[in-house]
């Protein structure tokens, strides 16, 4: 992504990674790590903040990049799907395949985010908990259902 | 026979992968984020367009500002429609003079229409040149009701045409008569509102001349990568073969990335007229403003009936909203309509059938296709119908529906609109779901719970779903086509012309093959969505891509059998009959020990090809085409949802959903369903959230995702789902589903909120249901009992 107008260089942290850029104020975080880094298994559905699609884990918790600048990601520790498939896929994302909790995709790595954040907090999770932490995700195709069963799968350590 | 023998045949009956819960070859890289979608899409040195779209309804434009975008830092170039003056449209809307032009000319019929595009460097410039263009109108009235419209009034939307843009009318022979005579009679007012197919995904193209070919590359959201071809070369004015179009990775579509978008236009002439790689990919808003809408219906109905609820007659007035041109390539409006009218009668063998329809343009988005098109609205009006009648008779839905419902020998059944229904378990489906619900346990419980003040509902929807139709919304080929090759190490390449957004047909496709093949499924690549690799083929949609190219690849698959059975026994000299194929090898039968790996079948094919038979030709390639020899097959099922509405606050929830669906033979039952799950999420959508809203100025006022709700998974309830498998006559048995889940559901929620309200004698008749809507009728009834 170029630049076109003032810039200001900042530094992210990402994946663990340092990554040192240069960018407009006004440039979503989103788009920064989709088009300035590459990383576009995170997914843009509204730039709304409704959606959840663009969901990453800021320092653990999840937030929807689309409604968080670049620049005001200095100083966090960013996540992104790329970084939580960086040694193959988790139990959660074989949970997702043996569940079919997938259809087009497209809002699959931020439930996965999310779901990861949810597991790390509330080890035993009911239905009803699980459905309200991805209440803020919207998933087009799935109904939910095969999603709730996944992460319930991989919160008992069923391995798929 | 040996048990050898034997052992092989009952394996011939079972086959290991078609009909189970396979999991996804797509999921590993969609579950990594390694996917690519539409917006992933980089081409050196590509640029990016925006638009500049019509905030009128109905006006004339007087003129276009164009000199503070264009000195916008950023800024390439901006096309209007003096530079880009090209359509999509049939020879029909062009002698009508009523095609929408990629870019508006002179006037602008709905909020959204795009008038001018900006090329620039990055879509951040393009948005800041955007708002700097300056565009002078002259209002006109708008013309928004659809009642009015269709008489022209206030105006026309397209000076030379009247509004009434379509018109038939159909009557069985005797109506008038059966329907006089009859003891009982009811009407109603049905009406659906706009709503929209929302794929997470929003839609866009790039485009880019291919630096070695100098071919067109072009990358499409897109159901249809042949029918978009076809159409754009059209447009363009360039050859088929000078252009390429790649499908890359679909986040949804449900039918509105079946359509050919005026934007799409205006990217690729762009990329051919200034040899720029550009992209453009829309936002969320200007989705819910140019995504083609649907369901914009009304139905005024008349029913004649017997005193034990048996249907004689419906007479049924239908009318659609087009917008303001008919969407390329199908009119949602008249899609929606005419083939309502054909499945109005649903599973019931009601006798007689009389309808009239028309179809108006307006100053409104244009209507297309959204996932079941006609169906969902047929089944609330039909499933209404029954409910109706039901109430009037004071009899129980359930009886209602067992008194009309086809009995299953008179299949094939020919519907009062003369249709034909192949097989299928219509009244075991009912009695199925029922089972599962323990229904009369639960109109008991109803009752009791009532007289405390809680308000339950049971909804009924008995379902027909017509699939894998001659014609539908994803192309106008009644036919699918597979190619299969073999490769020289044994490896198995398929390619088809289908265009799935999630459906996973890379994964039933490779089932079928695998199994006529005798090969491992992960030795199956299926490539899709790039027409230079795949065959010619319709595409995706209107349910047609398990049944259709379910049956071509089972056809190819078996050719590609034949030849690896002619090559084996050649080689083992044994009979033909006699080769058998499993695990990856080809055997004579009784004696697996005699047998030659596909690997090595191929090497022969390929490499050692001094040891191929006479005649047999080289190489290991097939391209197999299968069209069903019905021009349609009918899926059929039951949904039951139960609710529970808040008198007080107006609010539903719902308590359970129980769904018997029968698609005829499952290729994998995991995948349906998802479908299934997924069909029911949009059918809660439909029934009680999803309206695009129009002001009075034929503004839409919902315009993000805050407005037009999408059901979340606290809304969504947990299904029960049982298969009945009855096969269709055609290839593998199989019938589409794709769709039948939001046929069906929007009828069971509205017909659960309308049993709930039964003490306030409040039915739905309009789409969405909202609590609004209910504490008004309750309201209302209070009143009048008061
Ligand atoms: S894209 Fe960020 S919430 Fe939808
Ligand atoms: S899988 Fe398509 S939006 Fe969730």
């Amino acid at each position: 992504m170029k630049t076109i107008q003032a810039t200001q260089s900042i530094t992210l942290n990402i994946n663990g990674q340092t990554h040192s850029l240069d960018v407009e104020p006004r440039f979503l975080l989103s788009d920064v790590l989709r088009h300035k880094l590459g990383l576009t298994g995170t997914h843009v559905g509204c730039e709304h903040g409704v959606c959840g699609a663009c969901t990453v884990l800021v320092d653990g918790k999840p937030e929807r990049s689309c409604l968080v600048f670049a620049i005001q990601a200095e100083g966090s520790s960013v996540e992104t799907i790329e970084g939580l498939s960086a040694d193959g896929m988790t139990r959660l994302q074989r949970a997702f395949q043996e569940h079919h909790a997938l259809q087009c995709g497209f809002c699959t790595p931020a439930f996965l985010l999310t779901a990861t954040a949810l597991l790390k907090q509330t080890k035993d999770p009911t239905e009803q908990d699980i459905r309200e932490a991805i209440s803020g995700n919207i998933c087009r195709c799935t109904g939910y259902q095969f999603i709730v069963d996944a992460i319930l799968a991989a919160a008992k350590g069923e391995e798929a | 026979m040996s048990d050898a023998l034997h052992h092989l045949q009952k394996n011939a009956l079972k086959p290991k992968y078609t009909g189970a819960r396979v999991t996804r070859k797509e999921d590993a890289r969609l579950l990594t984020g390694a996917s690519r979608y539409l917006d992933d899409i980089e081409i050196p040195g590509m640029y990016e367009i925006a638009f500049v779209r019509s905030q009128r309804s109905a006006a004339r434009i007087c003129a276009i500002h164009l000199d503070a975008a264009q000195a916008t830092p950023g800024v390439k170039r901006i096309l209007t429609a003096k530079e880009c003056p090209c359509f999509f449209g049939s020879a029909e809307d062009v002698a009508n003079g009523v095609v929408q032009p990629a870019l508006a000319r002179d006037v602008v019929r709905y909020v959204g229409e795009p008038i001018v595009a900006i090329i620039a460097e990055t879509r951040y410039a393009a948005e800041d040149a955007v708002e700097r263009v300056q565009i002078d109108y002259e209002p006109l009235q708008p013309v928004l009701a659809m009642r009015e419209s269709l008489l022209d009034q206030p105006r026309r939307v397209h000076e030379k045409t009247p509004n009434r843009m379509f018109h038939s009318e159909y009557q069985t022979s005797g109506f008038e008569d059966a329907f006089q005579a009859a003891p009982h009679h009811l009407v109603e007012v049905f009406q659906t509102h706009r709503q929209t197919g929302v794929p997470l995904e929003t839609r866009g193209l790039a485009a880019t001349i291919d630096p070695g070919s100098g071919r067109l590359t072009i990358y499409a959201t897109h159901q249809s990568p042949h029918g978009l071809r076809g159409d754009m070369a059209v447009a363009l004015g360039i050859e088929e073969n000078e252009l390429r179009v790649i499908v890359p990775e679909v986040g949804g579509a449900f039918g509105i990335k079946a359509h050919a978008y005026p934007e799409y236009l205006v990217v690729a002439y762009a990329a051919l007229k200034y040899k720029l790689p550009v992209k453009w990919i829309s936002d969320r808003t200007e989705c819910l403003l140019t995504d083609v809408h649907a369901r914009d219906d009304i139905h005024e109905v008349e029913v004649a009936f017997e005193g034990n609820g048996r249907i004689l007659a419906i007479r049924d007035h239908l009318r659609a909203d087009a917008g303001a041109y008919s969407a390329f390539p199908f009119c949602g409006a008249i899609g929606e309509t005419v083939l309502a009218s054909r499945v109005l009668t649903g599973p019931y063998t009601i006798p007689h059938l009389a309808t009239t329809i028309d179809c108006t343009y307006s100053n409104k988005t244009p209507l297309g296709a959204y996932r079941g098109v006609w169906g969902p609205i047929a089944s609330f009006v039909q499933e209404g119908i029954v409910d109706r009648v039901a109430r009037a008779l004071h009899l129980d839905p359930v009886e209602v529906r067992r008194v009309n419902m086809i009995p299953d020998e008179l299949f094939p059944y020919t519907n009062a609109a003369g249709q034909a229904y192949d097989r299928g378990s219509y009244r075991a489906s009912l009695e199925k779901a029922l089972e599962m619900l323990n229904y009369d346990e639960l109109r008991a419980q109803q009752k009791t719970l009532r007289d405390h003040g809680k308000y339950i509902g049971i909804g009924i929807s008995a379902f027909v779903e017509p699939t894998a139709m001659a014609q539908s919304e994803a192309g106008s080929v009644p036919y699918e086509s597979a190619t299969i090759r073999i490769e020289p190490n044994g490896s198995v390449t398929a390619a088809f012309g289908l265009g799935p957004s999630g459906q996973g047909h890379e994964t039933t496709m490779a089932q079928l093959i695998a199994d006529e093949l005798g090969v491992d499924l992960k030795d199956i690549v299926v490539l899709h969505g790039d027409t230079d690799s795949a065959p010619f083929g319709g595409g995706t949609g209107g349910s047609r891509s398990g049944p259709i190219g379910g049956g071509a690849a089972l056809k190819a698959g078996r050719a590609m059998k034949e030849k690896l059975q002619t090559l084996a026994s050649h080689l083992l000299e044994a009979a033909k009959e006699d080769v058998q194929l499993e695990d990856g090898k080809a055997f004579v039968a009784g004696v697996p020990t005699r047998n030659f790996s596909i690997r090595e079948l191929a090497q022969v094919a390929y490499t050692d090809v001094l040891r191929l038979p006479e005649d047999f030709p080289v190489g290991l390639e097939v391209v197999a085409r299968y069209q069903p020899k019905r021009p349609v097959t009918f899926s059929n099922g039951t949904h039951i949802a139960v609710v529970e509405v808040d008198a007080q606050t107006g609010m539903i929830e719902v308590l359970d959903y129980v769904v018997v669906n029968d698609c005829g033979r499952l290729i994998n039952p995991l995948i349906v369903e998802g479908q299934i799950q997924g069909g029911v999420a949009q059918g809660l959508g439909s029934a009680y959230l999803e309206e695009l809203r129009y002001d009075d100025q034929g503004q839409v006022t919902t315009t993000t995702l805050a407005d037009y709700l999408l059901p979340v998974a606290t809304e969504v309830p947990r299904m029960r789902i049982a298969h009945l498998e009855t096969p269709s006559s055609g290839e593998g048995g199989f019938k589409g589903m794709g769709e039948g889940s939001l046929i069906a559901s929007p009828a069971a929620f509205a017909n659960a909120v309308s049993d709930a309200l039964e003490p306030f004698a409040f039915m739905v008749s309009a789409l969405p249901v909202t609590p609004d809507q209910i504490l008004a009728a309750i309201d209302r009834s209070r009143d009048s009992m008061a």
